[in-house]
C-alpha cells in the first residue's frame, strides 16, 4: 500500500475517527486505525467494538492499492505536528508503516488487517433523513440528563424514539429527564424505540456540522447508523428497556410560575456558590409574585437571592439540585420560562413558557 | 485542667474574649488523648489507676506503646524499647495493649467530633484536626469551643481526659495541644501565634526527625525563632525545599487544610468457603447473601455506601479485588448486588475460589439531603429490605426470607438446618 495525500486533506478524517479509539484497548488492534486504499480512494476506520466510525476519502493519490493498521494516535499526532500544506506519503513496507514529508520519516508498528474487526451491515429496518443541525440539536438539549456509569445500564444512554409523526430524544440519570422533539418521522413508522450507548451519543455529537447538511439515520435490530458526507457512524444499540417516560412528565400540576429565563439562571449560578459542594442543594420559597433562593455550606455560609416571578398559587417550600436547574435553564433558549409543580416531593416540570421543542423534569431534594 | 491563653505579654494585649474572634480568619483545633492507651486501661481497671504503668508487649523485642502520666517522670515515653523503661522505671506494671477497645473507644470520639464539625481530620486513633472556622456563633470562643470538644470526648468515652490546641493553622494548634499537657486547652491567636513559637525548641517542628533536628542545630537554629527570622535563600540553599517549609512553619503559615479523613470506613461479609467454587451461579448467590447482609447492618446503623467491592480470594491464597463507586450512596442491598455483579467480568481469574467477599466502602453517614428519584427504583426495594429486617430482627433470623434465598441454601450451607424445617 502507498498513497500521497497533502496533511489538510486527512487531517479532519484522522481526528474525528481517532476520537472513537479508546486510550486502553482489551484487543491491540483496536488501537489501530484501519486503512484501506484503492484507485478510487481511501477509507479509514475506527472502533472500539461499540463505536465505529469509516471515513471515506477523495482525491488521495494512490500509488499502490493495499490495506494497513497503524496506531492511531501515533498516526493523528504525527498528522497533525506536520507543518501546514505538506506534502505527505504513507508506505506499508513489510509490518511497518513508513511516513514521509519532506525532511521527515516515521516508521510505525502495523498489526494485520485480518485482526481488525468491522461492524456487519444489518440491513436497517427504519431510515429517516434530517438536516444535520436538527439532528445536533436534538442531541444536545437531552445528552447532559444521561446516566453515567449506572447500574441501570439502559440510563447510560439516550432514547431515540421515531414514529409516523415525530423524532423524539429522551434523557434520564433517574434524578431529572430531558425530552426533546421534532416534528418530523418517519412515514408508516407507528413507534419504534432503541437505546444510543452514552459513547455514541457523544461521538456522534462530535461529528454533526450545525448547518444543513444531509444526515441520514438508519436504525437496524442491533445498531444505529449515522450516515453525514464521507462520514458513516455506527453505534450498538443498548439491549434493554427504557422506562416509560410518559408517566414521569408531570401533567396538571397545582402550581405554575412564570419567570424571566436569564435573571432566574443567573440568580441560581450566584447562589450555587455558596452551596454544599457535595449535595448541590438549594432551597426555593415561592409566595406571591416572589421567588427566594436560599443557599448555604458546612462552613455556615449563606446565599440568598430573590427574584420576581408571576406566581399566585400560594406559598410553597422546595429543595433541588441547583445543578439539574442550572442545566436545565442553560438548554432552553426562550425569553421566558415556566416551573410546574404540585408539592415539594414530586417532581417539578420545565418548558418554554411559549411551545418549544424542548421539556425538562427534575425531583426535588429533601433537605 | 489547665487552661492557658495566650496574648502579647505587654500592656496593649486585647482581652481574650469576643474582640479577638474577630481577627481569626481561620480557626483549626487539635485535639490530642492525653496517654491514650494507658488512660484506657487505668479507665477499665480500677487497680490500674494512680499506678505507674507501660501499655506494650513484654516479649523480648517490644517497644512502650503508652506510658501512662505516673510512670512518665522517670524518662520512659513512647517507643522506648520494654527492656530499657523496665530499667528505668522498675516499678511500672507492663498491661499488654487491647487494640480493639482502643479502636472502639477512638471511633466513638471521632463520632463526636463530627457534632463540632463536618471537617474532621484523624490523624490516628488518638488525635484529630477540627476545622472550626465559622462556628463561633454556635460554640461560642475560640476557649469555648475547646472546653466543650473536651468535655465532649469525656462523656463519650465515660472519663478520659484530653488537651486541646487552638491556633489559626493546624501546625500551631498542634504545637499547643502538645504544649500543656495533660488536660489542658491552649489558645493561640493567629496574630501572636509567631511570637509565642518563637521561644519553642526546634524539636517542636513537625516533620523534624531527630536527624533534622541535628542538622538545624548545626547550622544555629536552636528556637523556632531562630529559624523565623532566618535567611529563607540560605534555608533553602542548605535544607532544600524542607527549609523553606520549616521556615513557613516558623512563621506560623500552614497553608494545609483540614482534610476529611481518608481512613476510609468500610463494612463488609466475606466469607471462607467449605468446597471451593468456581460456577458463577455459586459466586452470584454468595455475593447475594454478602450484600444482604452488608445492607442490612449499613440500615441499622444509619450508613450508606459511597462503593462496593468484591473480593475473591484464589485457592493459591491470592486475594483479587475490585471495587466500584456508586452513582449515589445507598443502602439499598438490591443495589450492593447489582454493582458487585456488574465487577465480576472485571476479575481476571474464573476461579476456583475459597473465599467470596463484598464490602460497603466510602461510608457517609445517612444524614445529607435526599435526592428524589423519578422511577422510585429503589425506594421499593429498600422498604421492603427494612420491612424483612424489622420481622427478623423481631422473630429471630431467618424468620422471613426471599424465596430465591431458599433455593440457594443448599450451597450457601449456612441454612441446612433450616431447609429441612421448611421442606
Amino acid at each position: 500500500m502507498k498513497f500521497t495525500t497533502n496533511r489538510e486533506g486527512l487531517l479532519r478524517p484522522l481526528q474525528l475517527v481517532t476520537g472513537v479509539v479508546e486510550r486502553r484497548q482489551t484487543l491491540p488492534v483496536l488501537s489501530n486505525l484501519l486503512i484501506e486504499a484503492t484507485p478510487a480512494g481511501l477509507s479509514i476506520t475506527g472502533t472500539d467494538l461499540e463505536v465505529e466510525m469509516v471515513a471515506i476519502i477523495e482525491g488521495v493519490q494512490v500509488d499502490q492499492p493495499g490495506t494497513a493498521t497503524i496506531p492511531a494516535r501515533k498516526l493523528a499526532d504525527i498528522w497533525r505536528s506536520l507543518p501546514e500544506g505538506a506534502e505527505v506519503s504513507v508506505t506499508q513496507e513489510a509490518d511497518r508503516a513508513i511516513v514521509r514529508s519532506g525532511r521527515s520519516r516515521f516508521t510505525l508498528a502495523t498489526l494485520p488487517p485480518q485482526e481488525f474487526p468491522k461492524v456487519e451491515g444489518a440491513p436497517s429496518d427504519i431510515e429517516i433523513k434530517l438536516t444535520s443541525k436538527e439532528v445536533r440539536r436534538l442531541l444536545d438539549q437531552v445528552g447532559f440528563s444521561m446516566a453515567q456509569q449506572d447500574v441501570r445500564y439502559f440510563l447510560n444512554g439516550m432514547l431515540l424514539e421515531i414514529t409516523s409523526g415525530h423524532t423524539r430524544t429522551v434523557a434520564t440519570d433517574g434524578h431529572r429527564l430531558a425530552m426533546c422533539t421534532l416534528n418530523r418521522g418517519a412515514d408508516g413508522v407507528e413507534r419504534h424505540q432503541v437505546i444510543v450507548p452514552r459513547k455514541g451519543v457523544i461521538e456522534f455529537s462530535r461529528l454533526l456540522a450545525d448547518d444543513d447538511t444531509e444526515v441520514t439515520l438508519s436504525v437496524s435490530a442491533n445498531h444505529l447508523r449515522v450516515k453525514q458526507g464521507a462520514y458513516t457512524l455506527t453505534t450498538k444499540l443498548v439491549d434493554g428497556k427504557f422506562p416509560d417516560y410518559e408517566k414521569v412528565i408531570p401533567k396538571d400540576a397545582s402550581r405554575s410560575l412564570q419567570c424571566d429565563r436569564e435573571t432566574l439562571r443567573q440568580a441560581f449560578l450566584r447562589a450555587s456558590i455558596l452551596s454544599n459542594e457535595k449535595y448541590r442543594g438549594v432551597r426555593l420559597t415561592i409566595d406571591e409574585d416572589t421567588l427566594t433562593i436560599q443557599a448555604n455550606n458546612p462552613e455556615q455560609e449563606e446565599a440568598e437571592e430573590i427574584v420576581s416571578v408571576a406566581y399566585q398559587d400560594g406559598m410553597m417550600e422546595i429543595g433541588f439540585n441547583v445543578s439539574y436547574l442550572q442545566d436545565v435553564l442553560g438548554a432552553l433558549s426562550t425569553d421566558q420560562v415556566t416551573i410546574s409543580v404540585s408539592d415539594a416531593n414530586s417532581s417539578a416540570l420545565i418548558e418554554a413558557k411559549e411551545p418549544d421543542d424542548s421539556v425538562y423534569v427534575v425531583m426535588p431534594m429533601r433537605l | 485542667m489547665t487552661g492557658t491563653h495566650v496574648t502579647s505579654s505587654g500592656a496593649s494585649a486585647s482581652p481574650p474574649d469576643k474582640n479577638s474572634v474577630g481577627r481569626w480568619s481561620q480557626i483549626i483545633a487539635h485535639a490530642d488523648m492525653d496517654a491514650f492507651y494507658a488512660s484506657v486501661e487505668q479507665m477499665d481497671d480500677p487497680r490500674l489507676r494512680g499506678r505507674p504503668i507501660l501499655v506494650g508487649s513484654t516479649s523480648g523485642r517490644g517497644v512502650v506503646l503508652t506510658a501512662s502520666y505516673e510512670a512518665r517522670h522517670t524518662g520512659v515515653g513512647s517507643a522506648m524499647p520494654m527492656v530499657k523503661a523496665r530499667r528505668l522505671c522498675p516499678q511500672a506494671l507492663i498491661v499488654p495493649p487491647r487494640f480493639a477497645r482502643y479502636a472502639e473507644l477512638s471511633g466513638r470520639i471521632m463520632q463526636a467530633f463530627t457534632d463540632f464539625s463536618p471537617h474532621v481530620e484523624a490523624i490516628s486513633l488518638d488525635e484529630a484536626f477540627l476545622e472550626m472556622t465559622g462556628s463561633e456563633h454556635i460554640f461560642g470562643s475560640p476557649e469555648q469551643m475547646a472546653n466543650r470538644i473536651r468535655e465532649a470526648i469525656h462523656e463519650a468515652t465515660g472519663g478520659l481526659t484530653a488537651s486541646v490546641g487552638i491556633s489559626g493553622t493546624k501546625y500551631v494548634a498542634k504545637v499547643a495541644s502538645a504544649l500543656n499537657k495533660p488536660d489542658a486547652i491552649t489558645v493561640v491567636p493567629p496574630d501572636k501565634a509567631a511570637a509565642w513559637l518563637a521561644p519553642l525548641s526546634i524539636s517542636r517542628l513537625w516533620g523534624a526527625g531527630p536527624k533534622t533536628q541535628a542538622r538545624l542545630k548545626q547550622l544555629g537554629f536552636h528556637l523556632i525563632g531562630d529559624l523565623a527570622v532566618a535567611d529563607p535563600d540560605f534555608l533553602k540553599a542548605r535544607l532544600g525545599s524542607l527549609g523553606m517549609h520549616f521556615y513557613a512553619l516558623a512563621n506560623a503559615q500552614d497553608p494545609r487544610s483540614v482534610a476529611r479523613s481518608h481512613r476510609a470506613r468500610s463494612l463488609s461479609s466475606d466469607r471462607t468457603l467449605e468446597h471451593d467454587i468456581s460456577d458463577p451461579a455459586d459466586i452470584r448467590r454468595h455475593l447475594r447473601r454478602s450484600a444482604d447482609r452488608v445492607g442490612t447492618r449499613l440500615k441499622k446503623n444509619n450508613y450508606l455506601a459511597g462503593g462496593v467491592r468484591v473480593k475473591l480470594k484464589t485457592t493459591d491464597f491470592q486475594s483479587l479485588t475490585r471495587q466500584r463507586l456508586l452513582n449515589e450512596p445507598s443502602d439499598v442491598a438490591d443495589v450492593l448486588y447489582e454493582t458487585a455483579l456488574s465487577l465480576l467480568p472485571a476479575f481476571a481469574s474464573s476461579g476456583p475460589f475459597r473465599l467470596v467477599g463484598l464490602a460497603a466502602h466510602d461510608l457517609i453517614r445517612a444524614d445529607g439531603p435526599e435526592q428524589g428519584d423519578l422511577f422510585n427504583s429503589h425506594q421499593q426495594s429498600r422498604e421492603l429490605e427494612k420491612t424483612i429486617d424489622a420481622l427478623n430482627q423481631r422473630f429471630g433470623k431467618n424468620a422471613v426470607r426471599r424465596a430465591r434465598d431458599i433455593d440457594s441454601s443448599t450451597v450457601l450451607g449456612d441454612h441446612a438446618s433450616d431447609l429441612d424445617f421448611l421442606r
